[in-house]
């Protein structure tokens, strides 16, 4: 019998404050809600279709969604400009707490949130714990395409099967190509290098995407905006996404 | 109840009992003994005589220094020595293509319909699991360290069994007096996304 490698005990540490280091910066003023970056998306990180029964239990499997609120009472009511909301990556993460498999962990390299699929066994208590409502869960293997559908699955990115939660991993297959083929040339991932697909999908722009522990580049410049809101900032929960909302959209947006 | 204990005194039923178990032995060790095999191949690639002509492992498997796949050669890479070897080619007494050896008229047939050769990844990992080769040989590390000595092998088998343990052990040893590269080398991030 082998003897096990001894793997040291996994504990996620933050120091209160800290900023992380993969950010995104959105700009709710330029999104005109156009869900460009649900579809993108969608076909980069093979999030499966539910159909329309299943989406009508509220079953939907976009990692991002464009939210919209109405404030006010009729007939004065105003909509809230357009906000994706996507998983924040939170610094303290209330979902990393309750998983009692450690499928969701904190990764010390990339300073994001996991989500291990192999692991998964499908409480689903981190999405209750969710405050930000960003996981989903595969409830009925909705990723069984038929066979030439299924070629477009991106091969860079597990194909999830029922049972298992998962969330927006900041595209971290392209952080890892990024920074890949930065170590190859010998050198730092450069400002804009890396964009997840649905920062490289708005067509506004709306959405920038990079390092936060650089003050240099434009997501940690945007994020200290005077314009910048945290979703949820008093819970604590440390979100590396910023939102950016100044302007008025009027009636509709 | 009492009726089970009945009919399982009698011969026949103890004899048939008996082959059922058999078989299903029988069926799990055969089961086993598959996933031990090296897969089938299209054509039974001798490893050890292209490693004796000193041909380099990444002449045929060239992606394994540039992205995550090492790659399967296609039928045009093996064409383009095997097209002009003399022994086969020698413009004084070509040899016919029905006296070649018969893996090599196999060859020569994909080459003819221009048809990629199917051939069957023998090192696998399951769909969560995302290695990349290009890191491993950028740092260093000999294909042998891994897939054994291929001046032994004909057809390709699996000489390690691949699995977590195994990585996580290797990318532990490397990583004793780095505590930055092992923060980067033991995260589940890493690899499962």
């Amino acid at each position: 019998m082998a003897i096990l490698p001894k793997i040291p005990e996994y504990k996620a540490e933050w120091a209160e404050g800290e900023e992380g280091r993969w950010g995104i910066a959105i700009d709710m003023d330029l999104c005109t809600g156009c869900q460009a970056c649900v579809a993108a998306c969608s076909m980069e990180n093979n999030v499966p279709f539910v159909g329309e029964h299943d989406a009508g239990y509220g079953r939907q499997m976009a990692w991002i969604r464009v939210e919209r609120l109405w404030e006010g009472e009729y007939p004065e009511v105003r909509a809230t400009p357009f906000q994706p909301v996507m998983c924040q990556q939170c610094g303290a993460a209330p979902c990393e707490a309750v998983c009692p498999v450690f499928a969701t962990v904190h990764s010390q390299a990339e300073q994001i949130n996991l989500q291990v699929y192999n692991r998964c066994v499908g409480t689903r208590y981190c999405a209750n714990n969710c405050p930000y409502v960003a996981r989903v869960f595969n409830w009925a293997d909705y990723s069984n395409y038929p066979e030439p559908l299924a070629n477009q699955f991106n091969p860079d990115v597990t194909v999830r099967r029922r049972g298992v939660m998962e969330k927006c991993t900041f595209c971290i297959q392209r952080i890892h190509k990024a920074t890949d083929q930065a170590k190859a040339e010998g050198r730092e991932v450069r400002d804009g290098e890396v964009q997840p697909a649905c920062a490289q999908a708005c067509p506004a722009e709306a959405i920038v995407f990079g390092r936060l522990d650089d003050p240099e580049s434009r997501v940690s410049k945007l994020s200290k905006d005077k314009r910048s809101v945290k979703l949820l900032e008093d819970l604590g929960t440390q979100p590396r996404v910023t939102y950016l909302k100044g302007g008025y959209h009027g009636n509709l947006g | 109840m009492q009726r089970v204990f009945e009919l399982l005194k009698k011969k026949e039923i103890q004899l048939l009992l008996l082959i059922a178990f058999m078989v299903v032995i029988s069926g799990g060790a055969w089961a086993l003994y598959q996933t031990q095999i090296p897969p089938e191949q299209p054509i039974l690639f001798p490893h050890d005589i292209h490693v004796q002509l000193q041909i380099q492992c990444l002449y045929c498997h060239p992606g394994a220094q540039r992205q995550a796949s090492a790659g399967l050669p296609t039928q045009q890479k093996c064409w383009a020595c095997h097209g002009q070897l003399k022994k086969y080619w020698d413009p004084a007494a070509p040899v016919p293509l029905e006296q070649w050896p018969v893996e090599l008229q196999k060859l020569a047939g994909y080459v003819e319909r221009n048809e990629p050769i199917p051939w069957v990844p023998v090192y696998i990992v399951p769909d969560h699991v995302h290695f990349n080769h290009r890191p491993h040989i950028a740092a260093g590390f000999a294909c042998e360290q891994c897939h054994g000595d291929m001046s032994k092998q004909k057809v390709a088998e699996l000489q390690q069994t691949i699995n977590m343990g195994w990585c996580i052990t290797c990318h532990q040893q490397n990583s004793v007096d780095d505590p930055q590269k092992r923060i980067k080398l033991i995260d589940c991030g890493t690899c499962h996304y």
